[in-house]
């Protein structure tokens, strides 16, 4: 008897699920950054709108990424609908407290799928997420770097714009330590 | 019509069957047939999917503990195909063994082309 199902699909059905579990999640931190910046916007923090309005579009890339993926492998891609986005923060420091917040869960999540690779022995897919492991050491060290600017600068004063100053600055090298 | 039923029994291979159900493979047709319900329908890849899909999501405990007095029948529909069930609960519980059990005779079959072919010995 063939092997049909391999023949049609280079992932399993469980690493499908879970990558479409991520695409849903990359969807939906590019709707959670865009609100974001549009809160941002809304209440004059011009700089740091231009950083989540970035944020937005890296993560729809990463959705494609994972999209495209999916399909190349034979796989159902499914596009996400995402609900319950959030319009409102209660502060400056909230939005990018749930920033990191937002990073480190996507971190976990593609963790997981790797774990789930390693166990039926899915190097190619393992090979695909490492490039996602070195972009999320980049966001999430962005994204504790703009944290990092309440504690230093402190938001008495003019606080707050110095921050919003900053954040377009923060810039990860390539490689660690640089 | 004889000599058809004959063509296509010879080719098929049997991948799991129960006293309620069968599903065949056909290697020369790469699909899929499934003797259920009181009929032989034929499933390719995307679409035997779909019918898994479209079984395991039922909720079995829901319809069991609802008591509302509609009927006890689910319609499984799937799209672009041009077969469809009726199915009773007992029917429903069936066909979720019989497909459960396909699944993993596909899965064992995998390994087994895995150990005895793709990897060297």
């Amino acid at each position: 008897m063939k092997d049909i199902i391999r023949v049609k699909s280079l992932i399993s059905a469980d690493v499908e699920t879970l990558l479409n579990q991520q695409i849903k999640k990359e969807a939906q931190s590019s709707s959670a950054y865009l609100s974001m910046a549009s809160w941002c916007d809304r209440n004059g923090f011009d700089n740091s709108a231009e950083y989540f309005f970035k944020q937005a579009e890296e993560e729809r890339q990463h959705q494609m990424k994972f999209f495209r993926y999916v399909l190349d492998m034979g796989g159902t891609a499914l596009s996400p609908e995402i609900t319950n986005v959030k319009i409102e923060y209660n502060s400056f420091r909230e939005i990018f407290e749930e920033a990191l917040d937002q990073e480190i869960s996507v971190t976990q999540s593609i963790k997981n799928i790797a774990a789930r690779c390693h166990k039926e022995q899915d190097y190619v897919t393992v090979e695909f997420l490492n490039w996602f492991f070195k972009e999320q050491r980049e966001e999430e060290y962005k994204a504790r770097r703009a944290l990092e600017l309440f504690d230093l600068i402190g938001e008495e004063g003019t606080g707050r714009w110095e921050i919003d100053k900053h954040v377009g600055k923060i810039h990860y090298g390539n490689e660690a330590g640089e | 019509m004889q000599n058809t039923t004959l063509e296509v029994s010879t080719h098929l291979a049997e991948v799991y069957s129960t006293v309620k159900g069968a599903v065949y493979q056909s290697d020369s047709e790469k699909c899929w047939y499934v003797d259920f319900a009181g009929k032989m329908a034929k499933f390719d890849y995307r679409n035997i999917l779909k019918l898994k899909k479209a079984i395991y999501a039922i909720d079995i405990e829901e319809i069991l503990l609802n008591s509302s007095k509609t009927a006890d029948v689910e319609i499984v529909f799937i799209c672009a195909c041009e077969h469809c069930y009726v199915l009773t609960l007992l029917e429903i519980i069936s066909f979720k063994e019989l497909l459960e059990g396909t699944f993993v005779m596909l899965s064992l079959n995998q390994i087994l082309h895995d150990r005895l072919y793709r990897i060297a010995a």
